[in-house]
């Protein structure tokens, strides 16, 4: 069923996208990216190799008036190897009418939907209220669209609705209050009220946060605070404190379990010393409840030497509850030629889980190239050892991709 | 639970009419005072004189150029001093956008189409960084480093929301279920036969509660309808539920589908 909606999303999806660019005015934008993929599947622990074809679009200019557009994004796969057949993923497919009366946005079609009070890819509608004063306001609906492994989960019982008012037309001030409600097939799954704020003072200084209020359970099940000081063009210092009270649907049993708050603090600070070096530092700490805690170090280089090289080295250290990760990543990317891109990495990490388990190491190596044929064509390789993984000793993986650019 | 679910059933008492007048007044009261902060909102409005501008225009800009506008204007750069001019490298733009991304009428869209954040959160891959690596046919952000499939444990205890930014919880169960029972190391549990696992502690009562209440995701994954946690607390003897339980608010909200997992019709 979920393999015939995939294919019938995917035929509309080129319907759509001929029957547009036959409009004779109208621009059409995108990019089609053919990639070749081969990977070991660990499911079951054979070569696999796909075919997929990938196609995003923008459609504008469509009306006179140039306030419709359509937008759509997906992807086609084919298993030439392993026998697991093919695999098509909708990211989004709508229409937008904006400023219809001046004074609201229309957006139909498969989207992804963003309050604070939750998020969600939707089959359905959203419809900004705007231009009536500093508050603007927004409604959506539709399909609640989530995704496993292979593909689509969700049933036909999956919606979600949401309201949102918002401030606008300030330049240093943005705000939102907004209401959230998910349904699958039992009932109502989630319900939730959103806010945001985020304040620039003093011309350095920003103040943000967000929270999720749960209504089941009636807790805060998220809030975030932050303050970010800009002491010059060249140094941020950053300042947050989070905590979150895990919330389950409904509708599952784990809603009824008690669980811990959890909540770290953070600060980092980010420091661009010259046109060749930038680095950063961050600690975070981690408290579980009950005495349980953890401490994450953070540390970061970057360095320019000249204009087409860049190094970035990232460390990362954590101590404590869930276990002691000590890890670094190291990404290099050369521009041989303004056509010819070289880049390659490598990523080091020492785990523990558990004092049952000891060290254990987890190592990828990755090489790639980007070769810009003229403006509109582009080929891209990247070939990727994973070693020490648990199902093989060199786990390779690769991808080429030839991308046409409209 | 009990006691919630009485106070829900009574007729209204004169203490509850009471109340309920009181309710009304703070009502009133409150759409008086929104009614006044919107329309002083729209008296700043309009005195204020440089109105929030679009952003399309310079969409396509070096944001190291931005700033040239935006010190002017005493606002720092949404994207931080991004040094490199690569936008959103150099900086914490990760653990921060969500503040500003989840809000109605964002100006995000004016520069980035929805593939922006398709890309990270749905595992888009058309226009991927060549850094950018892929399980399977789906694309990971960066912060899925080096063998995620190893150290993911580790990353899921840390905040448990953030898996569910992006993944629904069904996802995590989705992948587990396809391995064989028993075969996945699981810290706090020891094989116990061919295909099983047994939870292994030294204090039952003490462990396990701690471990649970800490990341009950964790639990989740591999016991999605909680087969396991009924065994016990469906007996009626361990009281699971948090200390402020509205058992009401689910009952209203999922229906009692959840509830009759352990307790009897008519006695909830």
């Amino acid at each position: 069923m979920g393999y015939k909606m995939g294919l019938l999303r995917t035929v509309l999806f080129g319907t759509v996208l001929l029957t547009a660019s036959s409009a004779l005015a109208a621009e059409l934008r995108g990019r089609a990216s053919t990639q070749y993929l081969w990977f070991n599947n660990i499911f079951d622990g054979d070569k696999q190799a796909e075919f997929a074809q990938h196609l995003n679009f923008s459609l504008t200019n469509i009306d006179p008036d140039k306030k419709l557009s359509l937008h759509g994004y997906g992807r086609l796969s084919q298993d030439v190897m392993n026998g697991d057949g093919l695999d098509g993923r909708l990211f989004y497919l709508y229409a937008d009418y904006r400023d219809l009366m001046d004074k609201l946005d229309v957006r139909l079609g498969r989207q992804f939907v963003n309050y604070a009070a939750g998020s969600s890819l939707i089959d359905g509608g959203m419809i900004d209220l705007k231009n009536i004063g500093p508050v603007a306001f927004s409604v959506m609906g539709g399909r609640n669209v989530f995704y496993g492994i292979d593909g689509e989960l969700t049933n036909s019982k999956d919606w979600v609705f949401g309201t949102a008012a918002y401030l606008t037309g300030y330049p240093t001030t943005d705000a939102e209050l907004s209401y959230y409600l998910k349904f699958d097939k039992y009932g109502i799954a989630r319900e939730q009220i959103g806010a945001m704020f985020r304040h620039y003072l003093f011309g350095g200084l920003k103040l943000y946060g967000n929270t999720r209020f749960d209504m089941a359970s009636e807790t805060f099940d998220e809030i975030l605070a932050g303050a970010k000081y800009f002491v010059n063009n060249n140094l941020v210092v950053t300042g947050e404190w989070f905590q979150s009270y895990p919330v389950f649907d409904y509708t599952s049993i784990y809603s009824v379990f008690a669980v811990d708050r959890y909540q770290e603090g953070v600060f980092r600070t980010d420091y661009t010393i010259n046109k060749m070096f930038a680095v950063r530092g961050a600690y975070k700490y981690q408290d579980y409840g009950s005495n349980t805690e953890g401490h994450v170090f953070e540390a970061g280089l970057k360095v320019r030497p000249f204009e087409t090289l860049m190094l970035d080295v990232a460390y990362d250290r954590r101590q404590g509850y869930a276990g002691d990760l000590d890890g670094f990543t190291l990404d290099i990317q050369y521009d041989y030629t303004p056509n010819l891109q070289l880049a390659g990495g490598v990523a080091y990490d020492v785990y523990q889980k558990d004092s049952m388990t000891g060290n254990t190491t987890a190592q990828t190596y990755w090489l790639g190239t980007r070769y810009r044929l003229n403006k509109t064509m582009s080929f891209d390789a990247r070939l990727q050892d994973n070693v020490n993984v648990g199902n093989f000793d060199h786990d390779w993986s690769g991808r080429l991709a030839f991308n046409y650019d409209f | 639970m009990s006691a919630t679910s009485i106070t829900i059933g009574l007729a209204a008492s004169p203490s509850t009419t009471t109340s309920r007048k009181g309710g009304f007044f703070v009502k009133k009261a409150f759409f008086i005072c929104a009614l006044l902060i919107y329309g002083l909102l729209m008296f700043n409005q309009r005195q204020s004189r440089a109105e929030k501008m679009s952003h399309k225009d310079f969409a396509t800009m070096e944001l190291k150029d931005c700033n040239s506008c935006h010190k002017e204007q005493g606002i720092p750069l949404t994207h931080d001093n991004d040094w490199a001019g690569r936008h959103h490298q150099n900086t914490d733009w990760m653990g921060e956008h969500r503040a500003l991304a989840g809000k109605a009428g964002t100006n995000c869209i004016e520069c980035h189409a929805q593939s922006f954040c398709n890309d990270c959160h749905i595992g888009g891959g058309v226009n991927p960084a060549l850094r950018t690596p892929n399980f399977k046919r789906n694309y990971m952000p960066k912060n899925h480093r080096s063998d995620f499939i190893s150290i993911h444990p580790l990353k899921a205890k840390d905040n448990q929301q953030a898996c569910i930014r992006c993944h629904n919880q069904k996802f995590c169960s989705d992948c587990h279920s396809r391995f064989p029972k028993g075969s996945l190391r699981i810290k706090s549990h020891r094989p116990a036969g061919a295909n099983n696992q047994i939870y292994a502690a030294s204090n039952w009562a003490i462990d396990h509660s701690a471990e649970a209440r800490r990341n009950l995701m964790s639990c989740q994954t591999c016991h999605p309808s909680g087969d396991v946690c009924i065994q016990c607390h469906g007996s009626g003897k361990v009281r699971p539920h948090p200390r402020n339980w509205k058992a009401g608010n689910f009952k209203e909200r999922g229906g009692i589908k959840v509830c009759l997992k352990c307790h009897l019709p008519g006695t909830f």
